[in-house]
């Protein structure tokens, strides 16, 4: 099964894989080789991709999976390496996800999504550290 | 020797010129190798995103979206102007405020209302020069734009238009085709025509080919990919501004110093035929002073 990870900028993962956990909307999805087509929305959280025996680690927020073909394509809008993830950074991120102001419902859907985002983050960070 | 002098004096300027054009146009080359370099880069993305969008068209879905439609009244436009934050790259920057000002032209005499933007610090002396008001200016864009710099951008332009602040965003930029061929161009990004286009023809040469599951739903999907293919597009004329940027100061670089080369050729020989013409003077003097004293 191929693995491909893009973001707008670049292709930032291309590789073979075993296994594949993603981060949906909703929860975790795990994809195995030969899975069945589908297209499902990403949330932020946790990529994890299994190659051989090793497991890679990303954390990846919002975008699109597609399967089809035995291809697992993800679309990103941003990903981070384990390198460029720190705990101070995504405490940082939540506490100016609470300063927004939300005077309208479309402020403050902005407000939670960003709230939402800087969790995962967080919850990502702790498990790394 | 005053006249040999003066023209040795001129050639080392025009030498010291050659060399300044001729490191910019060095410089020129890489920057624009790294900014193409990004370029293709980012295309994996566009191209995916639009293979979503036929993907989802092949599934029945009837695609529909805010930002897809076209508005029948335009009180509003928001007019985006791509320029460079520095000069010496030939018509780089002329052509494009050329385009934009007949554009606002047009837009003033159709009684709409226009949100400037520009981006670029040429740009926005421009406009200052025209007293034409700015709404929002631009300058941190240099030869490699960043995505989230530019999805700021593209958040503002969104929430306004469906907010119905502005009824469509049209951006000037310089397309990028090949090496040898970039125009300056007007494009309308929002409403977005031409995703529903693209995916309708396609919907009908491949009907029913994967079966995809959805997750949540299609609708669903679709409400997210729309922004995002209008993100990526904005994206897209960044880039490719920055890399014809990058082009036409190479070009005019490379013309700088080939026209420095031509002009110490000629002024060397003019020097050289001086500095004779003056030995061959004082010979003949010397000589004619020599035969005086017989």
């Amino acid at each position: 099964m191929k693995c491909i990870v893009v973001t707008p900028e670049k292709t930032e993962v291309e590789t073979e894989a075993a296994f594949v956990a993603i981060p949906l909307f909703d929860g975790e999805y795990g994809v195995a080789p030969l899975h069945t087509p589908m297209v499902g929305r990403l949330g932020a959280g946790e990529l994890r991709i299994k190659i051989g025996e090793e497991t890679e680690s990303y954390y990846i927020e919002g975008g699109f999976v597609e399967v089809s073909n035995d291809v697992v394509s993800i679309l990103t809008s941003r990903l981070l390496r384990k390198d460029a993830l720190s705990l101070a950074d995504s405490e940082e991120a939540l506490a100016a996800a609470h300063a927004k102001k939300a005077g309208d419902p479309e402020s403050m859907a902005e407000k939670f999504a960003a709230l939402r985002n800087a969790r995962a983050r967080i919850r990502v960070a702790r498990k790394w550290s | 020797m005053a006249k040999a002098r003066a023209l040795d004096k001129r050639r080392k300027s025009i030498q010291s010129t050659r060399k300044i054009t001729r490191t910019m146009e060095l410089v020129a080359s890489a920057q624009f190798r790294r900014a193409m370099e990004r370029s293709l880069a980012a295309s994996a993305y566009t191209e995916r995103i639009a293979a979503l969008v036929g993907d989802l068209a092949r599934a029945g879905m009837k695609v529909t979206h805010p930002l897809l439609e076209e508005r029948p009244e335009r009180k509003s436009t928001a007019l985006l102007v791509l320029t460079a934050n520095r000069g010496l790259c030939g018509g780089y920057n002329s052509a494009i405020l050329r385009i934009a000002h007949k554009r606002l032209d047009e837009l003033k005499a159709d009684g709409q209302t226009v949100r400037h933007m520009v981006s670029g610090n040429r740009g926005v002396s421009y406009m200052k020069y025209r007293d034409i008001p700015i709404d929002e200016s631009f300058n941190q864009f240099d030869h490699h734009p960043l995505f989230e710099q530019v999805n700021v951008i593209a958040e503002g332009l969104l929430s306004s238009y469906l907010a119905g602040e502005i009824d469509r965003v049209e951006v000037v930029y310089t397309r990028f085709v090949s090496l040898s061929k970039q125009f300056a161009t007007l494009e309308t990004l929002l409403p977005l025509s031409e995703l529903a286009d693209a995916q309708n023809g396609e919907a009908e040469t491949k009907k029913g080919q994967v079966d995809y599951e959805f997750l949540p739903s299609p609708e669903s999907i679709l409400e997210e990919v729309v922004p995002m293919a209008f993100k990526m597009k904005l994206f897209k004329c960044f880039l490719d501004a920055a890399v014809s940027e990058q082009v036409a100061r190479r070009t005019a670089m490379k013309a700088a110093t080939d026209n420095a080369d031509s002009m110490i050729s000629i002024l060397t020989t003019t020097y050289n035929r001086a500095r004779q013409s003056q030995i061959t003077n004082e010979i003949i003097e010397v000589v004619s002073g020599a035969s005086a004293m017989k």
